[in-house]
């Protein structure tokens, strides 16, 4: 009787499978058959299904078309300072939070959290105009410095985890005279990986993908990242749709690449730190 | 001795917080504040006009209401589908079929590219003449949609691609269902209950502090929708995918009404709480945390 | 001794002389522009070639893929932090910043030089009678199509004589027999399904400007010239919505809004789909020559339809100096420079400008130098060259202009383009809703 139930909900669970996969591949097929096409052939009619002769070249003309190498190394260079800025503010402050007992702690986590409901179009304007004042505007410093700063979600997500930790380890350390830098770096770090590798991802995914601070902050095209670059192609007279899309594939590229291989300690942070709380 | 050191090294961790809270949330809040009173076009000198801005968004600004609608009824159209379509995902990839790694990267793709290729390959998929969707119709027999250029027809469009970047969401319950204890679905199985059953007593109320999170990220984003109909409408057609943050983003940039769109982000925020503290307070009714009593 | 140290010091000096009078001929200019890759390159020639023959200046180029409402907001984000160009396009409220001085005054340079006869009157843009801005270049409608596919429907080609163009309903029949369906049936056939189009008459760009030759040919108008009124809801101009409404509505020549315009939801290329066949005809801007010269396929000119007389439209960026430029004089040599075609002869003769300059139009040796070019087909001189006498623009100092348009005149024409209201409903409703708006407040002047 157990072995039938089961069939049947294996059957639905491929099926349905199946179905999503459709949907939610599909148009990434779309995209790479587009991409390998010339302009007139996107649109053409009867459909090209698939190209004949597929135009590789495409992902060659488009480095010359905008200097994608530039918004490759801007991108980059984004993400690898941002990540450095997440790791540093988040593990200290989520450290402190989660084992420093010290006054006014819940106040600051409570409006920590507090600031997840404000929505980011409501500071998005005065943090621009603050930022004209320092004269950061057209620059990188507005999109780099606020990482150093603490971010409420991670902040969160570290919290629940280094609270999973057992105290005993920690006292431990005190008996033989660590400091908490010491607890910090030598034992808490290590054990959290799971938990620091989520946060690593999701600021680079972030970071990789953000449109709206490049689009306020950046006016020298020098300066662009891929978003905004991919986005140059889609002008309001010429629209490249070709090498849009072999862009577009080569900026997804590494992501997917960096998510097959680790979403299973990805999934493992999230579980680890803890979501039920 | 060590209350005044931990104290010390608490703020000193915590520093990089309590100054960014300072920095980024509590001075732009308070310069918005300052700001919504005044007429300012970033060129000319800032004048002061009290709460004229606010008279002129209440009782003036016929495209205000506009936007407030089009952002309700996308969150109130989007949020439970998109909380029920990842939920129904992440039941479907927490179960054990071959090649679930595959299955999970292909779900969780949308997500991983920049919004501004999903966005240019959905305005592609939408188009009426030449798009995969249309054809698609087409080939089977089924009319033809007109999509983002119908201004009935531009929200739901907008709805539909919001449920293919459901990952994250995704993501969040598969790492929350993971953390059911095996016991209690064992225990229920073994009573005879199915899979139906299975899910109403043990899964779902399991999950509902997951569900909860999630509703609650998914209600505030959902009233920020600002990137796609700015690059796939620009608001139209006939403003009907004018969301509120476009309408202020407008404001800002296009016609310069700095202390306008100040006023206007001032109003988003408080209907943000207002809905958060409704989410929040009804949370009491079905949400349990681990050690409640069912 | 003493005269040693003189003679030394006399070489220092001069040394420092020299130096000094390098390091002040290193003037550094930045020119802000916008359009298509193609202009991109076009631009960025000019600017090397004024590089060339002014050694001691360079110019950064800032191209911008944007134009219309966020290549403004670019502007607005530069001028708060002082990161303005010297020399650069402007798009929309030019009279505001105009009014709050952040235009050179040219007419210093442009008085001293004697130029100001030399180019069409049009040219100048004036505040408080001081000249704030130039238009870049002399732009206009044009009606493109593709020959081989009207050889093969078996169509009479349009005439090229603006004067003695055919009239709207002319048109109109020739696109309804240019458009078929799957089944090879044309508009107003027994069994023509528009939902399955393989060709479409025409495509005729709608955004604002693009309407206008129509409404004028009517007689009709949007603002009254005071700026004090609006006219839409004239039995002229509402005539002429109403008949770009029925292309799509009621004789179906036409695909379904958002399909192929400018800033449309799916930015599908109107000029890929000609070429292609996919459309008969284009009616565009003729700045598109440029990206068609490097296309393979018969183009053709034609004269724009006329409603009742024939009309042209001039339209244009503005080239303007910001204030703001540390090197005005070096500043004003770049814009001299964008605006004499004998310098920047690339930009004319490969099809993205008309000239400023009134002699480039009757002098035979200087329309040699830029018309009969690969990018100007046959026709062009006729069509367009010639209907730039009668060309009109639509005036920039407008006050509220841009409000009016985006928030009230355009979400009605939105509705009237999907057939959703009469082009006589639409316009009485925004009509009226800009009379009570307060918006319509006169002239910048």
């Amino acid at each position: 009787m157990t072995g039938h139930r089961f069939r049947w909900s294996r059957f639905w669970a491929y099926a349905l499978l199946l179905l999503g996969t459709v949907f939610y591949l599909g148009p990434f097929l779309w995209q790479l058959r587009s991409s390998i096409l010339p302009l007139s052939g996107v649109f053409a009619y009867p459909v090209v299904w698939w190209p004949e002769e597929p135009q590789w070249k495409n992902y060659l003309d488009i480095f010359a078309i905008i200097p994608f190498g530039t918004y490759y190394f801007n991108t980059v260079f984004l993400v690898v300072w941002n990540i450095v800025g997440t790791l540093i503010s988040n593990v200290c402050i989520a450290f402190a939070l989660a084992r420093i007992p010290f006054k006014g702690r819940n106040v600051l986590f409570a409006l920590s959290i507090g600031t997840l409901m404000i929505p980011t179009a409501v500071t998005m304007i005065p943090t621009y105009i603050e930022w004209s004042w320092l004269g950061g505007l057209n620059s990188f410093w507005p999109l780099i410095v606020p990482s150093f700063f603490g971010n409420a979600f991670f902040i969160f997500l570290l919290v629940q985890f280094f609270r999973s930790i057992p105290r005993e380890y920690d006292e431990a350390a005190f008996v033989d005279g660590a400091g908490y830098p010491q607890i910090l770096l030598k034992l808490i770090v290590p054990m959290a990986q799971p938990a620091i590798a989520v946060v690593v991802i999701f600021t680079f995914l972030n970071t990789w993908n953000d449109f709206m601070g490049p689009l306020f902050y950046l006016n020298d095209s020098k300066l662009f990242t891929l978003a905004l670059g991919l986005k140059s192609l889609l002008s309001s007279y010429n629209s490249y749709w070709h090498l849009l899309m072999a862009g577009a594939t080569l900026v997804s590229l590494p992501l997917i690449i960096v998510f097959f291989f680790a979403q299973k300690s990805f999934i493992e942070g999230l579980t680890a730190g803890g979501i039920k709380g | 001795m060590t209350f005044r050191k931990d104290s010390l090294w608490g703020w000193l961790f915590c520093l990089p917080l309590a100054l960014g809270l300072t920095i980024w949330v509590a001075f732009p809040l308070g310069v918005a504040v300052v700001m919504s009173l005044f007429q300012w076009n970033m060129i000319s000198p800032a004048v002061f006009i009290g709460l004229g801005n606010f008279d002129f968004m209440f009782f003036k600004d016929h495209l205000f209401w506009n936007s407030l609608w089009v952002m309700f009824y996308y969150t109130l159209l989007s949020v439970p589908l998109q909380l029920v379509t990842a939920f129904g995902l992440a039941l479907m990839l927490n179960t054990k079929v071959k090649g679930m790694g595959v299955f999970r990267t292909i779900f969780y793709l949308p997500s991983l590219i920049p919004v501004i290729v999903s966005t240019a390959l959905w305005m592609w998929l939408f188009n009426p003449q030449y798009g995969l969707f249309n054809l698609f119709l087409d080939a089977v027999g089924l009319p033809t949609q007109e999509w983002l250029t119908n201004p009935d027809m531009v929200i739901p469009s907008l709805v539909l691609m919001s449920l293919w970047s459901v990952g994250n969401i995704v993501i969040i319950f598969l790492a929350g269902l993971q953390g059911i204890p095996k016991e209690l679905e064992e225990a229920v199985t073994v009573d005879g209950g199915g899979a139906w059953h299975r899910l109403r007593h043990v899964i779902l109320p399991f999950m509902s502090p997951v569900i909860f999170y999630n509703l609650v990220m998914g209600v505030i984003a959902g009233l920020q929708i600002f990137t796609q109909p700015y690059i796939m409408t620009n608001g139209g057609p006939a403003n009907a995918s004018l969301t509120y943050v476009l309408h202020l983003y407008k404001q800002a940039f296009q016609f310069s009404k700095m202390g306008y769109a100040n006023a206007l982000a001032l109003i988003l925020l408080i209907l943000t709480m207002v809905l958060s503290l409704i989410v929040f307070k009804s949370s009491n009714r079905w949400v349990y945390y681990e050690g409640d009593k069912k | 001794m003493k005269k040693g140290f003189a003679v030394v010091a006399a070489l220092v000096l001069q040394v420092c002389f020299i130096v000094a009078g390098l390091s002040a001929e290193n003037i550094k200019l930045s020119f802000m522009f916008w359009g298509s890759p193609a202009e991109d390159t076009a631009i960025r020639k000019a600017l090397k070639d004024f590089e060339a023959a002014n050694p001691g200046i360079t110019v950064t180029p800032l191209f911008a893929t944007y134009s219309g409402a966020e290549y403004d907001a670019k502007m607005k984000a530069m001028s708060e932090s002082d990161t303005l160009p010297d020399v650069g396009y402007f798009g929309g409220q030019f009279y505001d910043y105009a009014s709050n001085n952040f235009f050179l005054d040219m007419t210093p340079y442009v008085t001293k030089e004697g130029i100001k006869n030399d180019y069409l009157p049009q040219t100048w843009i004036m505040y408080q009678n001081k000249i704030v801005g130039a238009y870049t270049a002399a732009e206009s409608q044009v009606v493109y199509y593709n020959k081989k596919v009207l050889q093969d429907a078996g169509v009479p080609l349009p005439p090229t004589d603006y004067a003695k163009s055919w009239t709207w309903a002319q048109y109109v029949d020739v696109w309804k027999k240019l458009t078929i369906d799957k089944n090879n049936k044309h508009p107003g056939e027994a069994g023509f399904d528009p939902k399955k189009v393989v060709r479409f008459g025409v495509n005729h760009e709608m955004w604002n400007q693009m309407l206008l030759p129509q409404v004028w040919s009517n007689g009709g108008d949007i603002f009254s010239a005071d700026g004090k009124q609006i006219l839409i809801d004239s039995p002229a101009t509402i005539q002429v919505i109403q008949d770009f409404a029925d292309l799509r509505n009621k004789y179906m020549v036409m695909s379904s809004p958002g399909l192929t315009e400018y800033n449309s939801t799916s930015k599908v290329d109107p000029k890929v789909l000609l070429q292609n066949g996919q459309i008969g005809f284009y009616v565009s801007g003729q700045w598109e020559l440029l990206d068609f010269a490097g296309m393979d396929f018969p183009l053709g000119i034609g004269a724009l339809p006329i409603h009742k007389n024939p009309a042209q439209l001039y339209v244009s960026g503005i080239n303007v100096i910001f204030k703001a430029t540390k090197n005005p004089d070096a500043a004003w040599k770049l814009q001299k420079w964008m605006m004499t075609p004998d310098k920047t002869l690339d930009l004319y003769s490969k099809g993205l400008w008309m000239p400023t300059k009134a002699s480039w139009y009757t002098s035979k040796a200087d329309l040699d130098k830029w018309v009969p070019t690969k990018a100007h087909p046959e026709g062009f001189k006729a069509a367009v060259l010639d209907s730039m006498k009668i060309a009109r623009v639509m005036p920039p100092n407008v006050r509220n202009a841009d409000q009016i348009w985006s928030e009230f005149i355009n979400p009605e024409l939105d509705l009237v383009w999907l057939g959703k209201q009469t082009a006589e409903q639409g316009m009485k409703k925004a009509a009226d809703k800009i009379r009570k708006s307060g918006l319509l407040t006169g002239l910048w002047n």
